[in-house]
């Protein structure tokens, strides 16, 4: 078994080349995050699981493991020749196939300032900012093409897979179904990029939007 | 006569709205054109003091409404530029004392006279603020560097917009540009990001606008104070001349330049 986890630069690696089955592979992981002394939330992990094939589903398993110790899978070293390729890029496509259909969506082609709402019965795309102060509340998904300031809630009647996606998500607090979260309080983390958060184990994330 | 009706609104109390119209006021007149201030924060009036013509109001606002005098009577005339007029708010009522419908008629009875009429805007969102905006044509935000000036600035933006105010202009008053090049204020570019309306000027901060309100001499009359030459480079945008923009930044002032231009010439 002998698994070997040490600390680098880019993240916590953890070494599984010498577990046999998928299970075995799970139990290591648990145990080797146990061992540690401490764990930083947010913290990337890579792992090697040395030339064994792993499926996507078992993937996000570990993904699903690593979450609830509130780290990140930064990279998957396996073997190339398994049944699927295990990169993110598939994982993400199931993104949106999960998503529940909605009917109706509401364009809204200028920027939500302070004080303005907005309700949907589906989907919402705003063509614009939404300010601080600004609320949008979707029973399906809300796709914001500007930057997300203020307050986004999407799946309001309990839609766990609905999803808000930003140019830039810089919110003052973000809601998924019956979840609330907020940006972690201190520095403010600035990503240049689009971003998704969606509910995934139980938990608000935010991840890289990449289609 | 072709005029203007500027409301100067900013949601957040003392950021500089009574100011900036005294200012920009004076600084239309001092160019040689017919203005009128209108202060419609019944109850809290200011305008006057700034002014320095507290002691010469004889009618207010709530007087010409109710038309217990001419509307010509109430007009207090400045004591420095002629074609300056001040139509000051009364003291002793409250905001309900005038309908939006009575001021949208006092308006339209002043654009007989006056080239450019300035609203001063109480603070808020409420009756007062409805009011103030009822007549005119064109508005001002006057904000501050900071988040609550402008998360207010942003909600008034949203409600003039609503109201059929089509391009509401900016103005960013109190900027202190050391503390923005340390990181520790907000710089023109975050607001604009945030506000995404036109810039229509940048006020520095100045110690000779606390002199000035005291005396009740708008800082646009003194030839030193930089917050008066904001100003006036403001109240010339309001009257459709293109002035470029300073960076507001003290070591690109053009004395500075030319000191730096000799020093390297040494």
């Amino acid at each position: 078994m002998g698994a070997v986890s040490a600390l680098r630069k880019k993240g916590l690696f953890i070494n599984l080349k010498t577990c046999d089955s998928f299970a075995d592979i799970k139990v290591g992981l648990i145990r080797e995050i146990e061992n540690l002394e401490q764990i930083t939330t947010g913290m990337n992990v890579i792992i090697d699981l040395g030339d064994k094939s792993i499926t996507t589903k078992q993937v996000r398993e570990i993904e699903d493991v690593l979450l609830d110790y509130g780290l990140y899978l930064k990279e998957l070293k396996a073997n190339p020749v398994s049944e699927k390729p295990t990169d993110e890029a598939s994982g993400e496509n199931n993104v949106f196939s999960d998503m529940t259909p909605y009917e109706k969506t509401t364009l809204i082609c200028k920027n939500l300032r302070s004080g303005q709402k907005v309700f949907s019965q589906g989907n919402v795309v705003i063509l614009g900012d939404i300010n601080p102060g600004a609320e949008v509340i979707a029973k399906g998904n809300i796709l914001v093409m500007g930057t997300l300031r203020g307050m986004a809630h999407a799946g309001v009647f309990g839609d766990e897979k609905a999803i808000i996606a930003a140019y830039r998500l810089n919110p003052t607090q973000i809601r998924i179904a019956n979840h609330i979260t907020r940006p972690p309080d201190g520095e403010s983390i600035v990503v240049k990029s689009p971003e998704l958060a969606r509910i995934r184990a139980g938990k608000v994330i935010i991840e890289k939007l990449k289609i | 006569m072709e005029n203007k009706v500027i409301v100067i609104t900013s949601g957040k109390g003392g950021v500089g709205k009574t100011t900036t119209t005294a200012n920009i006021g004076t600084a239309i007149a001092m160019m040689g054109r017919k203005v009128v201030l209108l202060d419609t924060d019944i109850g809290l009036r200011n305008l006057d003091v700034v002014m320095g013509l507290e002691n010469r109001i004889v009618f207010d606002i709530v007087d010409v409404v109710n038309g217990n005098c001419k509307l010509k009577q109430a007009l207090t005339k400045d004591k420095r530029y002629d074609g300056l007029y001040l139509l000051p708010a009364a003291q002793t009522k409250e905001k309900s004392a005038v309908s939006q419908h009575q001021m949208k008629n006092l308006i339209n009875e002043l654009r007989n006279e006056f080239e450019f009429i300035l609203v001063d805007c109480p603070a808020g969102i409420e009756q007062g603020f409805k009011n103030a905006i009822a007549g005119a044509d064109d508005a001002i935000v006057v904000a501050t560097p900071e988040i609550s000036s402008v998360r207010d600035a942003d909600r008034i933006i949203g409600l003039l917009e609503a109201s059929g105010f089509r391009e509401p202009k900016l103005i960013i008053n109190r900027l202190r540009s050391k503390m923005v090049k340390r990181g520790d204020m907000m710089d023109i570019e975050d607001i604009l990001d945030i506000l995404s309306i036109e810039l229509i000027g940048v006020v520095p901060e100045d110690e000779y606008i606390v002199i000035s309100t005291n005396r009740g001499e708008p800082a646009v009359t003194d030839n030193v104070s930089k917050a008066g030459a904001a100003y006036r480079r403001i109240a010339r945008r309001i009257m459709g001349q293109d002035v470029p923009f300073l960076t507001g930044d003290d070591s690109s002032s053009l004395v500075n330049r030319f000191m730096k231009l000799v020093k390297l010439a040494k």
